[in-house]
C-alpha cells in the first residue's frame, strides 16, 4: 500500500544544543548480558476530538509507540499504572514534579495529542528531559501522514526511532525496517512476502503459485534477490518492493540458489550446480554477467553470505569435511577456514551489520534441535541464544546490531520470530501458514 | 557516561501556531521522508507472447508444432516439458494425451503468458485396448516409463548410491537403454530434517549421483536434466523413519 506522507517539522522551530544531564543506561546489545535503559514514561496520547476515527487511530498509534519503544531492548519504559491521573497531551497538562516521584522516577516523558485534519492524521508530538531545568524539550514534531491505521503505524515508528536514536543507548531504531520471508499458505506453493519489522501490513511480492525460496535484501532495502522454481530448474530472480519491477538476472544453468548482495551492492554471491557434480559459490555482477566460480571441491558448497562491514570475506556451508560445516574464505575464493571445530550440522551463516559476529543454526547431535548459536570472531567463543524448543533456524540481523529474527517449530508449525540477542523480548511475527526464511532489511534510506 | 550533548533538534511551538503558518503544511516543509519516488524512466514495455499449434488437433502417436512469437522478452519458457527457448520458434512435440501447453515471456516490463491446447484423438481400438495390463510405450510412454524407472533410496545425510539400491539403478538403466528416444529429468530430493538450504545442495549431488552412474551405464548426458528439489516435493509427510526413508529419493521424470 502506498503510504503518502508528510512530516511537517514546525516552522519556527529554533535549534540549539541541549543539555540532558542524563545518566546513560549500558548500551550493550551483547548475549547473555542486561541491558538498563533510560527510564522513560510514555502516557497515552489522546485523540483530540470525541470521534471515533479519531480514537482508534489514536489506539493503533499508542501500541504501536509503546511496542517499538519496548521492544527497542534500550530503555524502561515506566509502567502507565504508576502515572498520575489526567490527561496529558500538552506542555501545560505536565506537571515535571509528578512524574519525577520515586515512584515513576521517569527521566523522559514522551506525550502528545493525536487529531485529524481533512484526510490527514496528525501527531503532536514531544519528548522531554525531566531531568533538566533548560530545554526540556528534545523532540517536539509535527507529523502527518494518511489518516488510516498504516498511517498511524507509520507515524508512530518514525517518533520511536527518533527517540530511540535520542537516548535508546546510541543505537539507530529498527521500528522502521522490513522483513522479507516466504510463506507457504497453500500447501506445496511458496510465495515472497514482505512485512513491517513488528510482524504487521504483510503482503505478498510474487503470485508464481510455484517454490520460492531465499530471499536475500540488496544493501539500498530496494531490492530482494530470491530463488524461485517458475522456470523448472531453480534460479535466481530480484524484484523491487516497490513497484515489484523484476531485474534481469542472467541463468547459468543448473540448480542456481541462496543469492547474497555484496556490500556495496554490485555483486552477488550465490550457490550453482552449473558445472555438473555439485554446488559451488559463484560470485557475479548483480546481473548475473562476469561470472566467476570461488570454491572448488567435490561437496557441496552453499549459502554465501559477505563480511557487511568489509566485503572482504564470505562465509559459508560446506558439507567437505562429511558434513555441513561453516567456513570462511577471502572473497577472491583463497584462505578457506573451518569456523567452528566442533560437530554436528552448523549451517546458516549470517554476519552481524558490525562484521565481528556470526550467527548460525547449530544441530550439535543428530537427535537434538537446531538453536542459533553467535559465534564471536575476535574470542571464537560460541553462544547459544535459543535454547531447545523446536527448531530454530535462519537467523538475520537487524541492522542496529541487537535484534535477530529466525524460523522456529516451537508452535508446531514453522513461524518467525524475533528477538533480542539476549533472548528478551521474544516475539511472534507470522501466523498465517507456515513461515520461514526470514531477510531483515537494512535502515530504510 | 553521560551524554552531554544531543542533535540539533527542533522545538514544538504551540500545535495551533503551526497550522496558521503558510507553508507549514506543504510537502516542501522539511519532509525528511519523501514518499517514495516515482521511477524516473518510464517503466519498460510490457512483454507480449503468442503460442499456437498447428494442427490443433491431432492423432495419437502423429506429431504436431508449436509455434510462438515473444516481443520485449528475454525469457520465454514453454511448459509441460519444452523448458526454455528462443523468444521465437518452433518445435514439433507429440504428446500421448490431450494437453495445454503455456508458453510465458519475461523482460523488464513483467512476466506474461499464452497457452494453446492440443486435442489428441485416440483411435478407438486404442481407447478400448487402454485398460491393458501390460502397457507399451507407444500407446502411452509415460505410463511405461514410470511402471519400469524406479525412484532410488538414499541415507539419511547421504549421496552415494546405496549398495542395495544399486540393482534398482540397473535396472532403470536397462530399461532407459532400451528406449532410447527418451529424455528425463533426475530429480534429488530429501527428507525434512537437516536445513532446507543444505537440503538443496544434498538433492543436487542425489541427482548428479544418479546421472553419473547412468553415463557410466553408456546412457548420453544430453538425455539427462538434473534438478534438486531438497525438501521441497515430499511424497510422504509424517515425521517417521518410514516416511523420511520415500522422501530421500532420486525421481525420474520423463520429458513430454
Amino acid at each position: 500500500m502506498k503510504r503518502l506522507i508528510i512530516i511537517a517539522a514546525l516552522c519556527l522551530a529554533t535549534t540549539g544544543t541541549v543539555s540532558l544531564g542524563l545518566q546513560q543506561g549500558r548500551i550493550d546489545s551483547g548475549t547473555n548480558r542486561g541491558i538498563i535503559g533510560v527510564k522513560i514514561a510514555v502516557p497515552e496520547f489522546q485523540a483530540s476530538a470525541s470521534d471515533t476515527k479519531a480514537a482508534s487511530l489514536a489506539a493503533v498509534f499508542n501500541k504501536v509507540l509503546w511496542d517499538d519503544l519496548d521492544y527497542s531492548g534500550g530503555l524502561t519504559l515506566v509502567s502507565r499504572s504508576l502515572y498520575p491521573l489526567g490527561k496529558f497531551s500538552s506542555p501545560g497538562e505536565i506537571k515535571v514534579e509528578d512524574w519525577t516521584t520515586p515512584t515513576v522516577d521517569a527521566q523522559f516523558i514522551a506525550f502528545g495529542a493525536v487529531r485529524l485534519m481533512g484526510t490527514n492524521l496528525a501527531v503532536e508530538a514531544r519528548l522531554w528531559d525531566l531531568k533538566t531545568t533548560q530545554n526540556r524539550e528534545a523532540i517536539g514534531q509535527l507529523y502527518r501522514s494518511e489518516d488510516t491505521e498504516d498511517g498511524a503505524r507509520y507515524i508512530a515508528h518514525k517518533f520511536a526511532d527518533a527517540i530511540i536514536e535520542l537516548i535508546g543507548g546510541g543505537i539507530r531504531g529498527i521500528s522502521q525496517t522490513s522483513i522479507a520471508y516466504i510463506s507457504e499458505r497453500t500447501p506445496g506453493v511458496k510465495e515472497l512476502y514482505l512485512m513491517d519489522y513488528d510482524g504487521n501490513t504483510s503482503h505478498a511480492l510474487t503470485s508464481y503459485k510455484s517454490t520460492v525460496m531465499t530471499p536475500a535484501w540488496s544493501p539500498d532495502g530496494e531490492k530482494v534477490a530470491f530463488t524461485s522454481y517458475r522456470h523448472g530448474v531453480p534460479d535466481i530472480e530480484i524484484l523491487s518492493r516497490i513497484d515489484r519491477r523484476p531485474y534481469m538476472f542472467d541463468r547459468p544453468g543448473g540448480t542456481t540458489t541462496t543469492p547474497a548482495w555484496s556490500p556495496d551492492g554490485s555483486k552477488i554471491a550465490f550457490a550453482t550446480s552449473r558445472d555438473g557434480s555439485d554446488m559451488e559459490i559463484y560470485v557475479a555482477d548483480w546481473n548475473g554477467k562476469n561470472l566467476r566460480r570461488l570454491t572448488v571441491n567435490k561437496a557441496v558448497d552453499i549459502s554465501p553470505v559477505w563480511n557487511p562491514r568489509t566485503g572482504r570475506e564470505i562465509a559459508f556451508t560446506s558439507d567437505r569435511s562429511g558434513s555441513p560445516q561453516i567456513y570462511v574464505m577471502d572473497a577472491e575464493g583463497t584462505n578457506v577456514r573451518r569456523l567452528i571445530e566442533e560437530g554436528g550440522h552448523a549451517v546458516g551463516a549470517a554476519w552481524s551489520p558490525d562484521g565481528q559476529r556470526i550467527a548460525f543454526a547449530w544441530q550439535r547431535s543428530r537427535t537434538s534441535n537446531f538453536d542459533i548459536y553467535i559465534h564471536d570472531l575476535a574470542t571464537g567463543n560460541n553462544t547459544q541464544i535459543t535454547h531447545d524448543a523446536g527448531d530454530n533456524e535462519r537467523a538475520t540481523w537487524a541492522p542496529d546490531g541487537r535484534h535477530i529474527a529466525f524460523e522456529s517449530s516451537r508452535t508446531g508449525t514453522r513461524q518467525i520470530f524475533s528477538m533480542i540477542l539476549d533472548g528478551t523480548k521474544v516475539r511472534q511475527l507470522t501466523n498465517t501458514g507456515k513461515n520461514t526464511a526470514p531477510a531483515w532489511s537494512g535502515y530504510v534510506k | 557516561m553521560t551524554l552531554s550533548r544531543i542533535k540539533q533538534v527542533g522545538y514544538l511551538v504551540p500545535f495551533v501556531l503551526a497550522l496558521l503558518v503558510s507553508g507549514c503544511h506543504g510537502k516542501t516543509a522539511a519532509a525528511p521522508t519523501p514518499p517514495p519516488p516515482a521511477p524516473a524512466t518510464p517503466p519498460p514495455p510490457a512483454p507480449t507472447i503468442t503460442l499456437r499449434a498447428q494442427p490443433a488437433s491431432i492423432e495419437r502417436g502423429s506429431s504436431t508444432t508449436l509455434q510462438w512469437e515473444a516481443r520485449n522478452a528475454s525469457i520465454v519458457t514453454i511448459s509441460p516439458g519444452v523448458g526454455d527457448v528462443p523468444v521465437e520458434g518452433n518445435r514439433a512435440v507429440n504428446p500421448a494425451s490431450s494437453v495445454t501447453y503455456t508458453a510465458s515471456a519475461t523482460g523488464p516490463g513483467g512476466t506474461v503468458s499464452d497457452t494453446a491446447r492440443i486435442t489428441v484423438n485416440v483411435p478407438a481400438a486404442a481407447a478400448a485396448a487402454a485398460p491393458s495390463r501390460t502397457p507399451d510405450v507407444k500407446a502411452d510412454p509415460l505410463a511405461t516409463f514410470n511402471q519400469n524407472v524406479k525412484d532410488v533410496l538414499f541415507d539419511y545425510d547421504k549421496a552415494d548410491v546405496r549398495p542395495d539400491q544399486v540393482s534398482v539403478l540397473q535396472s532403470n538403466a536397462m530399461w532407459l537403454k532400451a528406449n532410447a528416444t527418451i529424455r528425463f529429468t533426475v530429480e534429488g530430493h530429501c527428507d525434512d530434517r537437516g536445513s532446507e538450504e543444505y537440503n538443496l545442495g544434498l538433492g543436487d549431488r542425489r541427482a548428479n549421483a544418479i546421472k553419473e552412474y547412468l553415463i557410466s551405464q553408456g546412457i548420453s548426458a544430453n538425455r539427462i536434466n538434473t534438478v534438486s528439489y531438497g525438501e521441497e516435493r515430499p511424497i510422504c509427510r509424517e515425521q517417521t523413519e518410514e516416511c523420511y526413508t520415500k522422501n530421500r529419493r532420486g525421481h525420474f521424470a520423463m520429458a513430454q
